[in-house]
């Protein structure tokens, strides 16, 4: 699957302007650009019965995913929970799953997602989740990782 | 790193999430605070929302109707922000055609 570039400018402080660069790994074919402002959504916000508190237009969701073992009730699989993310108005949802192993392997089963649905994990996740326990307003860009050509030139 | 301490009446809880599962009987609301959205457990829920049991966890949900305080369920208000005519679960500025008011009370009827 194509790896993402995640460019996270803050909006109110330093360093404002200047962008943290993230990554990840874009699943369910959804690969491609979008930008908006970081916003949480709790596991449990994305279930049927939860309720459409659609925010402004261009908001990005992150997600963090519990660790199994937790037992959180899961209410929905993780792809209709992006899906209804996405549906809800979100440009793209992050999910991040440093403690669901196999959150990676139930989303790759999909290739139909209509806008970008990226994991991210470890020290990537834990900067985005670290910017949201603070309450940064962050404006992020997601976009396709320009891979280093495999073959070097040969002249 | 263990488990953080978590809220009142919290089960279970995660430092990003807040809490994510409530102790028995209780209602988990989902409050926005800005970016954050966080877990929190409450007895009864607030104003504007409306308690939803189901066997996984008890829930509070938003009520749908505008100018709504409380409400039965998403789609039906059992009482109007102050000043308001109800009528068959919804909230009017003034009681629809051909409704009216009986002694002093705000419910619109034939």
């Amino acid at each position: 699957a194509p790896r993402a570039v995640i460019k996270v400018t803050l909006l109110r402080h330093e360093p404002t302007g200047k962008p943290i660069t993230l990554e990840g790994l874009f699943v369910g074919g959804s690969a491609g650009y979008a930008e908006g402002k970081l916003m949480q959504s709790h596991p449990l916000s994305l279930c049927n019965t939860s309720e459409d508190e659609r925010q402004e237009s261009d908001f990005i969701s992150i997600v963090k995913l519990e660790s199994p073992e937790r037992k959180v009730p899961q209410c929905l699989p993780l792809l209709k929970k992006a899906r209804l993310a996405l549906e809800r108005g979100a440009q793209a949802v992050i999910f991040d799953v440093t403690d669901d192993k196999d959150a990676a392997l139930e989303l790759h089963e999909s290739d139909s997602l209509p806008l970008p649905v990226v994991l991210v994990k470890a020290k990537d996740a834990e900067e985005l989740m670290g910017l949201v326990n603070k309450n940064e307003e962050a404006r992020v860009r997601i976009d396709i990782k320009k891979e280093d050509p495999k073959w070097p030139h040969y002249d | 790193e263990g488990p953080p301490s978590c809220s009142n009446g919290c089960e279970r809880c995660s430092e990003y999430n807040g809490c994510i599962k409530c102790k028995p009987k209780l209602f988990i609301l989902l409050e926005r605070n800005d970016i954050r959205q966080i877990g929190v457990c409450l007895a009864s829920c607030p104003q504007g929302y409306f308690g939803m049991r189901t066997p996984d966890t008890n829930r509070c949900i938003q009520c749908k109707i505008e100018n709504c305080e409380e409400c039965f369920n998403r789609n039906f208000c059992t009482k109007c922000k102050e000043g308001l005519y109800s009528h068959r679960g919804r909230c009017y500025p003034s009681c629809p055609e051909g409704l009216s008011t009986t002694n002093g009370t705000m419910e619109c009827v034939e």
